[in-house]
């Protein structure tokens, strides 16, 4: 049975000034499936994730999601419409407290009283940290404050940038933890780009390749072939 | 002696109230507005108009801050807004609207210096000494508004959103905060805010079209040397106020106007961070 695209693009072209990153991508998402973009560093992966959430404007193609064409719509409003995006870099409010850093991945301060309570079955570790300065958190606490933010934002669909960079092996293993839980608990879809093959593999439902700005190979994640192909598309 | 510290505490305190609408502007929008002694000036002149019209000196503070608040709505909307994308061209847009209303008020009001009625007059006995009643209830005014704008920024949903658009407006932007609205918030409360501190010192002083001159230069200082955040806003206000005081008490009242000028370039020499805490 073909599912129904939550979130889908059509030949997506983005870049940067004169210098285009991105040359006509074209995926979809469907709800609750876990679609992994995979490829080396400089390749566009995390264009594409700013493109869709509005920060990179896209000079061609189209992005739709939930139905409506939601190409060129500010960050805030794909963000009320319910895409939570976890950008690779400066992902959280340093000087902010770990308790002020969850309020804002909620819509209202009444929705966040309500719902930070289900952090305990995620990442309890968040609820014990509540009044601490969030850039007092080690590098793999601030990652699932990261996640427990985008949770609290109950979104159809999250945009996760190499989540699992710089994670040591337990850490990302929970990670995949979480992801699931989002799922299965929230439904929601969630598109991850990443480098780390085992990882992606293990959580994704499908898997594409993006190379030099296209889409150069598609898959199940469940095939056993898929790792030992993909391995030649991420060799350094 | 005793007369010494309260001025030195009360010129600090309104320096401050001076000072704040001016930092949360830059503090959020990373905007000097140089028009915020223009605004100063509406506010000193809305204060006249106000006690003129027979209404309560009271009011001309409330008045002068919602004035203040729509007007600054409005020049967000159709100066500073179509400028974001242009920082410096945004910065001299304020510096040229500063000129302009000062023309437009030379225009209406003339050159010539007019007072504003004092909702306070008289003095207050404070143990041994008189003081006098309006600076006091200024000063408690000033410490009311820090106290508002500390529990704003602090304690509610528009602060917390703020606070994210002064750390990283694009992350902000991707959790779904209106950076844009916030933005016009922030400067229409700065402008409300100069308008009502104009409407406040009004009665201590004097309005003519070029009274937020003075003060325009000396809040930019206070911000530069205190950064964003309003308990260093109010220590540096304390710190450099009493010293304006002493120099033009002790020294000569000329070397006293430019006290704050030369101590907050010296601080900042010494160390680049200034008096910023918190």
């Amino acid at each position: 049975m073909t599912r129904v695209p939550l979130l889908s693009a059509e030949g997506l072209v983005s870049g940067y000034g004169g210098a285009m990153v991105l040359h006509g991508v074209s995926f979809s998402l469907a709800e609750g499936e876990i679609l992994a973009i995979l490829g080396k560093n400089g390749m566009g992966k995390s264009t594409l994730l700013k493109t869709i959430m509005g920060f990179v404007a896209a000079r061609e193609g189209a992005i739709s999601f939930a139905g409506q064409d939601s190409t060129g719509r500010s960050p805030h409003l794909m963000a009320r419409d319910g895409i939570a995006y976890a950008p690779q870099e400066f992902t959280i409010f340093q000087d902010l407290t770990v308790e002020e850093n969850l309020r804002l991945g909620a819509p209202s301060d009444t929705v966040f009283n309500a719902r930070v309570d289900r952090l305990e079955n995620v990442f309890p570790r968040m609820l014990e940290r509540l009044k601490q300065r969030a850039g007092t958190l080690s590098g793999g606490e601030q990652k699932m404050l990261l996640m427990s933010r985008a949770l609290l934002a109950e979104p159809k669909v999250m945009l996760i940038d190499e989540i699992s960079e710089g994670l040591q092996p337990t850490m990302i293993a929970r990670m995949a933890e979480a992801l699931s839980t989002a799922r299965e608990t929230f439904g929601c879809a969630i598109l991850i780009v990443e480098q780390h093959l085992a990882f992606a593999l293990k959580v994704a439902d499908r898997y594409a390749v993006l190379k030099l700005g296209e889409i150069v190979e598609e898959g199940a994640a469940g095939d056993p072939s898929a790792a030992s192909a993909l391995a030649e598309h991420l060799k350094v | 002696m005793a007369i010494l510290v309260l001025d030195m505490l009360t010129t600090s305190l309104i320096l401050f109230v001076v000072a704040a609408g001016l930092m949360i502007i830059l503090g959020v929008m990373k905007l000097i507005n140089f028009a915020h002694g223009a605004f100063l000036t509406v506010g000193g002149y809305t204060a006249m108009l106000t006690t003129d019209a027979g209404v309560s000196p009271w009011l001309s503070g409330p008045l002068a801050l919602i004035f203040g608040f729509f007007g600054g709505l409005l020049i967000e909307r159709f100066i500073v807004r179509p400028l974001y994308d242009r920082p410096l061209d945004a910065i001299l847009a304020t510096w040229g609207l500063g000129i302009v209303i000062g023309q437009l008020i030379t225009l209406g009001f003339g050159r010539e210096v007019q007072f504003a009625a004092s909702p306070l007059e008289g003095t207050l006995t404070l143990g041994a000494i008189d003081y006098s009643a309006y600076r006091l209830a200024v000063s408690g005014i000033a410490l009311a508004i820090g106290a508002g704008l500390t529990a704003l920024l602090y304690l509610t949903r528009f602060g917390l959103n703020a606070r994210a658009v002064i750390m990283n407006e694009t992350l902000a932007r991707g959790l779904g905060i209106d950076s844009a609205r916030v933005r016009a918030f922030t400067f229409g409360l700065g402008a409300g805010l100069a308008c009502a501190a104009g409407a406040l010192i009004t009665p201590l002083l004097s309005v003519d079209p070029n009274m937020g001159l003075p003060w325009l230069v000396n809040s930019f200082m206070l911000v530069l040397v205190s950064g964003v955040s309003i308990p260093s806003l109010l220590l540096a206000s304390l710190l450099l106020g009493s010293a304006q005081v002493l120099v033009s008490t002790f020294v000569s009242p000329i070397l006293g106007g430019m006290t704050i000028v030369v101590l907050a370039a010296a601080i900042l020499r010494i160390n680049p961070r200034g008096l910023s805490f918190g």
